[in-house]
């Protein structure tokens, strides 16, 4: 089966702030604010690049840090989940 | 981390790169918290978000039957996509009071409005439609 790949609203249709090591996203289409933690905005900002899947995000991510993680995919992949269930994310 | 150098490379005299380590946590951590409306967004900025209908990703230029579910183009009965997004305001009317939208006819807007019902997290409108049932 192929793996899903995830998308995400495009930069310019969000706002953020660091705040103290998070950060505060607004949501331009849906009028929600979030609060979010690493890895959550590293994730969204990979998904600028376009659709991709968790394995292909944890490649994109690893280009700037060094991941810390024994299964990067399936972690990414769990925090796919949160960010799709809050809107922020969706499947293609 | 023991291969990371926070000095100048005495040999080759290049600044190292200093690469930040991202943990990715554990599958049960959370990272996402979603500040609602009624505690952080005024009613304009929530009546102003919008719900595609259908969510492209759901099946552009796809028809809404009646119950809202999506049918191919042309079936009888069913109701062509719309040609905007619907703003909050107007769904909050059309679910609340069954008005329907300007320039839309109201066995249009219930099919509609059952489209908008059957919305599910991920699909572009749920947000703005899970917003919308926030008591404030």
């Amino acid at each position: 089966m192929a793996a899903s790949l995830y998308a995400a609203d495009p930069p310019e249709t969000i706002r953020t702030a660091e705040v103290e090591g998070l950060t505060l996203l607004y949501h331009r289409k849906s009028g929600l604010t979030h609060f979010l933690a690493p890895p959550a905005p590293q994730i969204l900002a990979a998904l600028a690049g376009g659709p991709a899947s968790a394995s292909e995000i944890a490649s994109r991510i690893a280009k700037t840090f060094d991941i810390e993680s024994e299964d990067p995919a399936a972690a990414i992949g769990a925090r796919l989940a949160e960010l799709e269930a809050a809107g922020l994310v969706w499947r293609t | 981390m023991t291969d990371k150098s926070d000095g100048i490379d005495e040999e080759s005299g290049a600044l190292p790169s200093r690469r930040v380590v991202l943990a990715l946590g554990a599958a049960a951590a959370s990272t996402v918290v979603t500040i609602r409306p009624a505690l952080a967004q005024t009613a304009g900025s929530v009546l102003n978000c919008e719900i595609p209908v259908p969510a492209p990703q759901a099946g552009a230029g796809q028809f809404i039957a009646a119950d809202g579910t999506l049918v191919p183009a042309g079936t009888a009965g069913a109701y062509p996509p719309l040609a905007r997004p619907l703003k909050g305001e107007e769904v909050r009317a059309m679910l609340n009071s069954g008005r329907a939208p300007a320039g839309v006819d109201s066995q249009a807007a219930q099919a509609y409005a059952n489209y908008i019902r059957r919305l599910q997290a991920g699909m572009s409108g749920f947000t703005c439609y899970a917003s919308l049932q926030m008591p404030r």
